[in-house]
Order: structure tokens, then C-alpha cells, then sequence
């Protein structure tokens, strides 16, 4: 005897529309804050960054004192900090990102560049590894200690373990290195000017050895989830009701115990989706694809302040507006929570 | 199939054994030997793990992949175990269908009552119709078991626990199967919903003539629906013989016990006598003479404890004055518990009875303490209940709770005498503790205490569990327990030990009981008032006697209607 229980059942259903309404405020208005506090945060943290950036722009080229110290004045940087950070924060709220100290060109002209490449990377590598680990997974749990389940669940931790780095430089090396296979980077043959079919060919051709290393490294925690979640199911008495029904094993499988294990992974594919783009600073940086990851990791070595904090913001709404998405996926795929 | 005149069900010399890792095969079901004719009705009875639900399963083959089964299954003269999975799979659900305990998870959480009846029908499709003509026998199941065709579109945890098993049993005659199974089809319903399920099953299983082979510890709702009950233990079949005789006249001792567990109300046998009392006869031929150290408990003498009734003139120990509990849910506040008053004096048990949702429970978190009422006053011996923690924590020393579920209130990695000792150290009593716990344990009849000292709860039995439980309780020294459906989750047998050990208690330290249930039988047995709550309030009071055998308020009478062992009668 719980306490729910001790309450009346409620007989009417309220009106679903104004939960729902309610619902989407209430995690939407959390998304917000999040990102407010992600702006903040993006300023801040990239102030404590070592090192000049006006000396380091200027390195190699003889400047006196007084060159650096008016494109210090320039660039904003001998303000005090709250003014240059609401300056920050009006040129934010106008759309614009300032313009990057390394390129001389608008940040969010280079963000938009950069976005679609990572896009198209991280997208691809999800989708295979995503379908790749939850299939796997629920092969692998449905036939819980057997060799499949030993041997896929030990391979996939292999490759988890495996630093990103240093898988993306063994592929180069030996795909692209010895075999000659694969281009060593870039996304499309530089000096050629292909159009149509010839390009998307070059690209996917450029897009095999990065997507083949991200895929390695996170499909294991997809596969480790789902098998998890139908180990859990598969003692579930609706499952004895499916068999006494008559359904084929296979059916009961796919038709019964999926459904209610990919519940759980859901929220995980979402969670890491934000994680995975994030993770492309590795990828993008081994093969020189030209995405935001590459682009923070030039902005990095200036630093190069309004690129650095433009990337950032850009990569915690992705994470943020992701977390929301799985929370609306989540309530589609869950009857139980859609009336609760 | 072709032997039209073999029986509906056979089982021949069948033995079912489930392999454990490291351990010796458990046998679960023993060289059992049973027929079912066409059109029969037959219950198995029997205690968790007799083996009546895997002998169940074997029917359709659904035992899992540990077991080994010995012996023929035959449905409709086909052994089972010789079927190919393709034939098998035809049989299934065509033949004979399962109601599963609906109102747990038997139900896929994620599809709906529609998505689930049609996959059964679109399975087994060869026996004609289309589409259509499967969705208006999705329509036509539904009415057949009293539930709105609106209802087809809801998810299982839209539906309330009866409206579930509606649907499981609308499910199991989608095919038109000759034989059901129905494995506890109303185990976790309250009594009302109970009735309700048993009238619709019963009903339908006579006006098609199906052969009904229903599963159930409780041998009362057995006898409401089937003409022959076969009782189980230890995987043997013990007795068997048509109902009235086996609930009236049981001659073994098992069946003996199982039967007193439901006791019939009105019946001075069972009035203050419970459980072991039952099968005292059997164990006194096994004792050649009575231990030496200790008295024999009361609960096991034939005569009933006489003279234990409380002093109306006694000041009441807990009262409970105009007390409201008022929940909010969905943005509307829900009125759980409604002007209750209620008094209760030292060395009495009181038995709080109502069905699920009536508000029970609530009612006893707010006199532990644990829910703050929305007004109305708790008072113990004349005081109101404190609201400073230091005075809480004293109070409650003094009225200690036993929950229902014992493997769910003990914690699984604290030994039983960290379990016990937890209270003695809080609340720093004086003296050894150990002292304390081996005593409680004494008197919780757990002897010898100290080898129960380093033992988990998963070593123990559903019994021994929760008299840990109660023991728990007592090595505070309480005045009162609050004991929330004490019994309900646990044994036909040691129901009857858990409530001898109240009774004694009550005899022994003048403990006084709120005993909170849904089951009347339990109230018969041990209390001395009653307490009936409905939908919040408190709807009828007064001796167990008068409101159990002379109920005024029509609420009580209805509950009394449909206590099991008055189905039977309705027959």
C-alpha cells in the first residue's frame, strides 16, 4: 500500500492541451536559462585564457610596443572587463558574433561555413553508430552470454577505450598512408572544381576515415545502453503474454521488448548527440575537415576571443536544444508520461 | 484434435525441475498426474512456489529455458511437448489462452488495449476475416467483458486494476479458445473489483462452455467460480475433490491452512484463534512433548482468548480528533482523509478496513506523524502529537509501524540484528543492546535469537521476514503498532503465524493494534473493533461482532457481500 494509492483515483481527465502547454513552458524556460548562463560563461571563461592576444596576433612581424598597444585598443581589449562584457552581450543580442582576430572576418560568417561540415560529420557518424549499437545491443542482450553477446559487447569496450586521436592518426596511416585508399584530409580534392554527383562522391569519398573513427569510439555506449535496457525487459510478464499468444520469438523481440528497452536510450541518444559534436574538435582536427571543431582549434592557439566564444555558445545550444528535443521525444514515445 | 473424446487437459507423470547454477535441480513440479474434462471447472490451489503456476505453464510450453519437464502434456489428447514450434504456435491462444495477472505487467505499457487484442487475432488469421470484421471483434470482445469500446484506444496505465484484467481476460477469448487459464487472475485487487472480475470470467466460461483451469492461494474465490479443487505443495498434488467439500471438510492439513486463512466470518472457530491453530491437531501429534523454557503461545490453544477486551472507561491512548488530509494533485486539491474521529485505548486491536483509495493508509501516515493533517488534531495519551523532532522521535518510540511488504521495508544488506538494533541505537536505550535485540527477537519468536543475529532477509522466509520487521518494532518497547496490511503479502501459513504473534502480544505486553486492511477475515480474526472508511470518511464503527455480523451502513453490507467466502454462496 503506497501512498498514491491511498489517494482517490481522479475520474476526469484534464484537457491534455494545457499540460502539454504547461509542459513545453516549463522545459522550454529551462532550456533558456541554461543558455543565458552559457553566455555568461562564454565570456568569462575565455578571458582567463593565457596569453595576448594582440602579441600573439603580431608574432613575427616587427611592431613596436605602440602598434600593440593600438591593436589592443582596437580589439576592445583595454576596456574594463564589464564594459567589454556589455558590449559583448548587446553585439549578441543583434546576431552579431564580432569578428574573428585570426581570419579578420565575421564570426558568424565562419560559424556558418563551419557548421554545415560538422553537421554532415557528426550527423553521419550518429545515424551509423546510433543504429549500429542499438541493433547490436539488442541482439547482444536478447542473447545474453552467448558468443555474439561475448564477443560484440568485448569489442565495442576495445574500441571505447581507444583515445579518438590516436585511432584517426592509425586510420590515416594505413588507409590513407600505406593502402592509399582514402585522402589524408580536407573535405573535398583540393584545385577541382566538381559539381553534382562527381562532388557528393568526393566528399563521401573524404568523409569514410573521420565518420569510420567516430563511429568506433561512441557506438559501444549505445550498444552497452540497449542491451542493458533489454536485459530489463526480458523477465517483463507482458513478454510471457506475447509468447502464450502465439508470436514467433523474433516478433516478440522486435515487436514487444524493443519498444519498451529503446524507452530508456533515448534520452541517452540525445544526451550524446550534443556530447558528439563537441567531440568533433578531435576528428575534424586529425583530418583537417574544415567544421566548427577544426575552427576552435585555431581559435585556440590566438586565442582568438570572439571565435572561441562563438563556437562555445554555439556548441552548448546545440547540447542544450538537444537535451530539450529528448525531453519532447520522450513524451511522444511514452504513453505513460504524455497523461502524467 | 482427432480424439474428440480425450479430455481438454491431461497431465501424465509430469515432473518439471528449473536448473540453478551451482545448485541442485529445484523441482517445482513432482510426478503429477491430473486430468481436466471438457467444459470443467478446476482450481489449483496452493502457497508461492508449490509449483501450481509452472504446472500451469507447461500447457502451453511457456516454461523457461532452466527447466526440464518429464512426462506428457496433452492438450485435447496432443502432447505438448512433441509439437513443432509451428504447431505449437497455432495451439497457442486457439486452443487454450492465459489470463495473466493483468493488473501487474501482463500488459505491453507502450501499445494499446486495441494494438494488443488485434495483434492476437491478426495472428492467427487463417480463421478468416478482415480487417474490419477484426476490429468490430476487438468491439464485441470488449463488451463481452463489460468495458466501453472508447476503452480499446487506452494504454494499459490509463485503465484501473479491474479494467486491466477485463482486458487480459477479452484478450485470452479473442482466438475462441476450449480452454483458459487463468494464472491469480484477481490476486492484487480489492474485494469489490475482485467480485466484479470472478462474476465476468465465471459468467463467461459457463454461458460458452469453456474449461477453466484457474490458479489461486486463495481457495474461497476458488471455490466461487470452480466445481473441483486440486491443493498443491512441494510440487505434489495433496488433496483434491470438489469445492464445497474441500473449502467445508478439508482432510489435509495444507488445505486445512490454506482454508483458515480466509476464514468465515461469523464463524466462532476462527474468532480470536488463527493460523497455526488450524493445523494444531497435526502438530501435536509431531510434538512428543511440549518445549520445556517456554509456554505454549495462546494462538495455539483451541479456546479463544477470553477477558483480553479493553476497558471502554480506559482514557484513550491515541485519539484522532476531526482530522482532514487534503492532497493536491493535477492542481486540484483531493480530499483523502474527511472529518475522521477515532479513538484508540491501550491493549486494543483495531482494525481499519476499506477498500484501495478509501483513504486508509493516509489516515495511519497522520497518525505516525508522517503526514502533516490539513487540520484536525492527533492526540497521544491527551497530548497533541508534538512537531519538534525531539518530541516526534519520542512519540514514536511509543507507536511503532509495521508495513506490508517485509522484503521491502528490510534493508537487503543490513543483517537481522542490524536491523533490529537500528532503533535501540537511535534512540540510545539504556542497557546492552544486544540484550534488547535478542529479546525482541524472543518475543517476535524468532528462537534462538542469536542464531538469527548475522542472518540476511533473503536467508529468511516471508514470515520469519516480517516478524524481523516486527521485532524491529518491538526492542522500542512501544505502546501501540500501526501495522499496515500486515499480512497481505504474505502466506496462507504464516498469515496464521504473524497473526498469532499480534495476538499474543497483545495478551502479553498489552500492545494495542491499528491494523490497517482490506481483508474482513483478518479483522474476524483478531480484533476486537472495527472501523470501516469509505472514500475518506469513516462510515461505521463499533465491536467486531456488531459490525461484521449486524452491519448497518450499506457500504459494509456491500463489502460483506463480496468477501470470497460468501461467493461461493451466490453460486
Amino acid at each position: 500500500m503506497t501512498l498514491a494509492e491511498s489517494t482517490p483515483a481522479l475520474e476526469e481527465e484534464q484537457p491534455r492541451g494545457s499540460t502539454l502547454g504547461r509542459y513545453l513552458a516549463w522545459k522550454g524556460g529551462g532550456a533558456a536559462i541554461s543558455l543565458v548562463m552559457v553566455v555568461v560563461l562564454g565570456f568569462f571563461a575565455f578571458r582567463v585564457l593565457p596569453g595576448d592576444p594582440a602579441i600573439n596576433l603580431t608574432r613575427g612581424r616587427r611592431v613596436s610596443a605602440a602598434e600593440v598597444e593600438r591593436l589592443r585598443e582596437e580589439l576592445g581589449l583595454n576596456d574594463p572587463l564589464p564594459l567589454q562584457f556589455v558590449s559583448y552581450l548587446g553585439d549578441l543580442l543583434r546576431g552579431d558574433l564580432g569578428v574573428s582576430y585570426v581570419y579578420n572576418r565575421s564570426v558568424g560568417a565562419l560559424i556558418l561555413e563551419g557548421l554545415g561540415p560538422t553537421v554532415l560529420l557528426t550527423g553521419s557518424a550518429a545515424l551509423i553508430s546510433i543504429v549500429l549499437g542499438l541493433w547490436l545491443g539488442q541482439k547482444a542482450g536478447w542473447a545474453r552470454g552467448s558468443v555474439f553477446d561475448k564477443s560484440q559487447t568485448g569489442l565495442a569496450l576495445v574500441f571505447w577505450s581507444v583515445p579518438t586521436f590516436w585511432l584517426g592518426l592509425i586510420l590515416l596511416l594505413v588507409f590513407s598512408g600505406g593502402f592509399g585508399w582514402f585522402p589524408s584530409g580536407g573535405m573535398v580534392t583540393a584545385g577541382t572544381d566538381l559539381r553534382g554527383l562527381a562532388l557528393v562522391l568526393d566528399v563521401a569519398h573524404h568523409l569514410v576515415l573521420p565518420v569510420l573513427t567516430m563511429v568506433a569510439v561512441v557506438y559501444a555506449q549505445y550498444l552497452m545502453v540497449m542491451r542493458a535496457s533489454v536485459l530489463e525487459e526480458m523477465t517483463s510478464d507482458y513478454l510471457t503474454t506475447a509468447r502464450a499468444k502465439g508470436l514467433r520469438e523474433d516478433l516478440v523481440r522486435t515487436r514487444h521488448a524493443v519498444p519498451n528497452a529503446l524507452l530508456p536510450t533515448v534520452t541517452l541518444i540525445f544526451l550524446t548527440i550534443g556530447g558528439l559534436v563537441g567531440g568533433a574538435v578531435t576528428v575534424e582536427t586529425v583530418f583537417s575537415w574544415p567544421g566548427l571543431g577544426y575552427l576552435t582549434f585555431q581559435g585556440l592557439s590566438a586565442p582568438d576571443l570572439p571565435l572561441l566564444q562563438g563556437t562555445f555558445v554555439v556548441f552548448s545550444s546545440i547540447v542544450i536544444v538537444m537535451n530539450f528535443v529528448a525531453e519532447l521525444v520522450y513524451r511522444v514515445l511514452d504513453p505513460r508520461l504524455r497523461s502524467s | 484434435m482427432a480424439q474428440t473424446a480425450a479430455p481438454a487437459l491431461e497431465w501424465r507423470g509430469v515432473t518439471i525441475g528449473y536448473r540453478r547454477p551451482g545448485e541442485p535441480e529445484l523441482v517445482a513440479v513432482d510426478d503429477v498426474s491430473l486430468r481436466v474434462g471438457r467444459g470443467e471447472t478446476l482450481g489449483l490451489a496452493g502457497e508461492s512456489g508449490c509449483g501450481k503456476s509452472t504446472l500451469a505453464m507447461s500447457v502451453l510450453r511457456l516454461l523457461p529455458r532452466s527447466s526440464r519437464l518429464d512426462g506428457e502434456v496433452l492438450v485435447h489428447g496432443e502432447d505438448v511437448a512433441a509439437m513443432s514450434w509451428g504447431r505449437l504456435r497455432t495451439v497457442r491462444w486457439t486452443e487454450a489462452a492465459i489470463v495473466f495477472q493483468g493488473a501487474m505487467h501482463s500488459l505491453n505499457p507502450v501499445r494499446t488495449v486495441r494494438w494488443q487484442i488485434l495483434e492476437a487475432l491478426e495472428l492467427h488469421a487463417d480463421r478468416g476475416g478482415s480487417a474490419q470484421s477484426r476490429q468490430a471483434r476487438v468491439a464485441e470482445l470488449l463488451g463481452m467483458v463489460d468495458l466501453p469500446v472508447a476503452r480499446a484506444d487506452a494504454y494499459p496505465h490509463e485503465l484501473s486494476g479491474g479494467q486491466k484484467q477485463r482486458v487480459m481476460i477479452a484478450m485470452a477469448l479473442a482466438c475462441d479458445p476450449d480452454v483458459i487459464i487463468a494464472d491469480e487472475p484477481t490476486t492484487a485487487l480489492d474485494v469489490v473489483v475482485q467480485a466484479q472480475v470472478l462474476d465476468v470470467l465465471s459468467t463467461l466460461v459457463r454461458e460458452r462452455g469453456l474449461t477453466l483451469v484457474m490458479i489461486s492461494h486463495d481457495l474461497s474465490v476458488l471455490a466461487a467460480v470452480c466445481e473441483r479443487i486440486v491443493v498443491m505443495r512441494h510440487g505434489k498434488i495433496v488433496e483434491q475433490g470438489p469445492s464445497d467439500r474441500i473449502l467445508t471438510a478439508p482432510e489435509h492439513e495444507h488445505t486445512r491452512e490454506l482454508a483458515a486463512a480466509f476464514p468465515v466470518i461469523g464463524d466462532p472457530a476462527s474468532r480470536r484463534v488463527v493460523g497455526r491453530v488450524a493445523s494444531r491437531d497435526a502438530l501435536d501429534a509431531q510434538r512428543t512433548e511440549p518445549t520445556p523454557q517456554r509456554p505454549e503461545p495462546t494462538a495455539q490453544r483451541p479456546e479463544p482468548v477470553e477477558g483480553r477486551s479493553p476497558d471502554p472507561a480506559d482514557p484513550p491512548l491515541l485519539e484522532v480528533r476531526d482530522l482532514v488530509v487534503d492532497f493536491r494533485s493535477r492542481g486540484r486539491a483531493v480530499r483523502a482523509v474527511d472529518s475522521v474521529s477515532l479513538q484508540c485505548r491501550r491493549g486494543e486491536i483495531v482494525a481499519l478496513v476499506g477498500q484501495s483509495g478509501s483513504g486508509k493508509t493516509t489516515l495511519a501516515r497522520s497518525v505516525l506523524g508522517l503526514q502533516r493533517p490539513t487540520s484536525g488534531t492527533v492526540l497521544h495519551r491527551g497530548e497533541p502529537l508534538p512537531t519538534d523532532r525531539a518530541g516526534l522521535k519520542a512519540y514514536r518510540r511509543a507507536v511503532q509501524f509495521v508495513l506490508q511488504d517485509p522484503s521491502a521495508s528490510l534493508n537487503p544488506k543490513h543483517t537481522v540484528y542490524q536491523a533490529v538494533a537500528e532503533g535501540v541505537q537511535i534512540h540510545r536505550l539504556p542497557g546492552d543492546e544486544a540484550e534488547h535485540v535478542a529479546e525482541a527477537l524472543r518475543r517476535a519468536e524468532l528462537n534462538p535469537p542469536e542464531t538469527f543475529f548475522g542472518r540476511l532477509p533473503q536467508e529468511l522466509s516471508g514470515g520469519q521476514r516480517q516478524r524481523v520487521v516486527i521485532a524491529g518494532a518491538l526492542a522500542l518497547q512501544p505502546t501501540f503498532l500501526v501495522a499496515d496490511e500486515p499480512v497481505a503479502s504474505l502466506d496462507a501459513s504464516v498469515r496464521g503465524e504473524v497473526l498469532a504473534l499480534l495476538l499474543e502480544l497483545q495478551r502479553d505486553l498489552d500492545l494495542g493494534a491499528l491494523v490497517i486492511t482490506h481483508d474482513l477475515g483478518l479483522a474476524w480474526n483478531i480484533a476486537d473493533r472495527v472501523v470501516v472508511m469509505h472514500q475518506g470518511r469513516l462510515v461505521e464503527e463499533g465491536s467486531v461482532e456488531q459490525v461484521l455480523l449486524d452491519p448497518q451502513h450499506a457500504y459494509t453490507q456491500s463489502l460483506l457481500r463480496v468477501v470470497p467466502s460468501r461467493l461461493g454462496s451466490r453460486r
